[in-house]
């Protein structure tokens, strides 16, 4: 948890969630991030956040592990421990491929999952430490920084069907 | 909400010249060239194969749609549902190959002993390959008229009972269309080369003919929206064919990939003279086949923004649709028509003879409607998809 003061508002759907994050945006005030139980369509956008470059994670490890996988076999075969099999080639390319794919799909996940962890600061004995209990249950929450007085968010968000601000 | 697509005198006029121009053309390169007689009838065998896929493709996508209870797909159901409206054309179409069994099917009239023919003839005889294939084309045009007739209900009930019953008839088509697509596929194609098989070619089949329909419907799409029509389909919905149109790519390849590694691998004469036929002597179809099936829309459309982008997604539909009937030609020519087989006038004729002839019923039978099921209980879940 920061140090610094936080605001953190509760509610218990998605539809108020939405109309608060438009409102707050509108305010000028600063959401540092949004929590809830499930993925909610139209969030990011209406966050204006920015497209994730995982798939580029995802692509540059796959092509990596593709290559390596091909790379790796093609050494073994041909120039590390030479062996016949069924009077093919040394080189078979097609026997190659179904390692290429596995070895392609298998760093192209971990990669993915690995940049994942980093980008976000998870590591083996990170603390749980939540925001709000509820935020592991049904409940939708908002955190917005210090920098606006609790009282302004309340007046920002009049109307809206909120379970509590604080 | 009750947009029309109007099927203008500009559009019979170019779709009729196409049907009749190409089929003239194509008689006349039959008497000018004098292509070999199997050539002629691969050929028509390879249109009809082609165009009964994008039909029964369509027929597919809906019917798996239906019974999973999809949303998404509601606003544009009426583009696969046109689609399907060729069936019965493609049945008169198929019964042609009544004239050109001969020629294309060794097995219909081989003489001597062939151990391998006459172990396959409780199944491959004439009389019963025709009975298979109206069995074949009563059910699919039975069940996809089903699903049509209850679709048209919904334009102006709301009686949800039509709604059940497509699925009904969704879940009948897709347990027949399971069983006779792979039947329909080692009748037609794979029995053309006889004394060969392969278990995984029906499937092979049936995914192609998915892809081609579903580059189809992305194609119509795509003509239909620069029309000024179909101002209701998102990005949303063109996203999600792209992603149907990768994957099964990515699926086709992998099926192809499977047959070509076990016969590889296995090394069995009887087996491997499929493939070495095909890449010795059509080897710049071999290879273009697997680019333009699997490299240019696997990496065409990996990332988000190209399948989102309609232009983009429509060329990449482009290719595909040229890829596959390469991928049939394959299949066909080689074995129908060996050393008389090539790419020229008889078949780019014929094949725009069949485009004119199919589009012209495809958007018949989508101007008979409006281009909206109205009363459709999932259209305002689709109006407003996000994929």
């Amino acid at each position: 948890m920061e140090n610094a003061k936080t605001i953190t508002i509760v509610f218990d759907d998605e539809q108020p969630l939405l109309q608060a994050v438009k409102k707050i945006r509108e305010s000028g005030a600063n959401i540092i991030d949004v929590f809830t139980p499930f993925p909610v369509h139209g969030l990011d956008p209406a966050l204006s956040m920015k497209r994730s470059r995982i798939p580029l994670v995802g692509f540059i490890g796959g092509a990596i592990g593709g290559l390596l996988g091909f790379g790796f076999q093609t050494w073994v075969f041909t120039v590390d421990y030479p062996l016949v099999f069924g009077g093919k080639p040394l080189l078979s390319v097609p026997s190659f491929i179904p390692v290429t794919f596995e070895c392609t799909i298998l760093f192209a996940a971990l990669s993915m999952a690995g940049a994942f962890f980093i980008k976000s600061r998870l590591k083996p004995d990170k603390k749980f430490e939540p925001v709000d209990p509820d935020i592991t249950d049904d409940k939708f929450l908002i955190l917005v920084d210090g920098e606006t007085s609790a009282e302004k968010i309340k007046t920002v968000l009049s109307g809206i069907n909120t379970i509590e601000i604080k | 909400m009750d947009e029309q697509f109007k099927f203008t005198n500009q559009y019979r006029n170019v779709l009729a010249i196409a049907a009749i121009g190409g089929l003239l053309v194509f008689l006349a390169s039959v008497f000018i060239f004098k292509p070999d007689a199997s050539r002629v009838w691969a050929n028509v065998l390879l249109n009809n194969q082609y165009f009964l896929g994008i039909s029964l493709g369509a027929a597919f996508f809906l019917a798996v749609h239906r019974i999973a209870w999809s949303g998404w797909h509601t606003a544009l159901q009426r583009i696969p549902e046109s689609l399907t409206a060729f069936l019965p054309v493609a049945f008169i179409l198929m019964l042609l190959l009544f004239f050109g069994m001969h020629d294309i099917y060794h097995w219909s009239h081989y003489e001597g002993y062939d151990p391998i023919l006459e172990g396959k003839e409780a199944w491959l005889n004439v009389p019963f390959f025709f009975i298979r294939m109206v069995a074949y084309f009563a059910g699919w045009i039975a069940l996809t008229r089903g699903m049509r007739k209850n679709t048209d209900m919904l334009q102006d009930s709301e009686d949800l009972k039509f709604h059940n019953r497509r699925k009904v008839f969704a879940g009948i088509f897709l347990v027949f269309f399971g069983v006779t697509v792979s039947a329909s596929a080692w009748d037609w194609l794979m029995s053309i080369d006889g004394h060969w098989y392969s278990t995984i070619y029906g499937w092979y089949v049936f995914i192609g003919m998915f892809v081609t329909s579903l580059a189809f419907m992305i194609l119509l799409i795509w003509f239909l929206k620069r029309a000024g029509y179909l101002e209701f389909i998102r990005v949303d919905h063109i996203h999600d064919l792209g992603k149907l149109l990768f994957a099964f790519s990515v699926f086709w390849t992998y099926l192809w990939f499977s047959q070509y590694l076990l016969i590889w691998y296995g090394h069995i004469p009887e087996e491997t003279s499929y493939f070495i036929q095909r890449r010795e002597d059509f080897e710049m179809l071999f290879w273009l086949n697997i680019c333009l099936n699997f490299i240019i829309p696997f990496f065409g459309l990996m990332r988000l923004d190209a399948k989102r982008q309609l232009n983009w997604l429509a060329g990449i539909a482009g290719v595909v649709m040229i890829g596959h009937w390469i991928d049939y030609f394959q299949m066909i020519m080689p074995g129908a028509a060996g050393e008389h087989a090539g790419i020229g006038i008889p078949e780019i004729s014929l094949t725009v003879a069949y485009m004119g002839l199919f589009l012209f019923i495809v958007l018949k039978a989508l101007a008979s409607r409006s281009l909206i099921v109205k009363h459709d209980p999932l259209l305002e879940e689709s109006l407003h998809y996000e994929s």
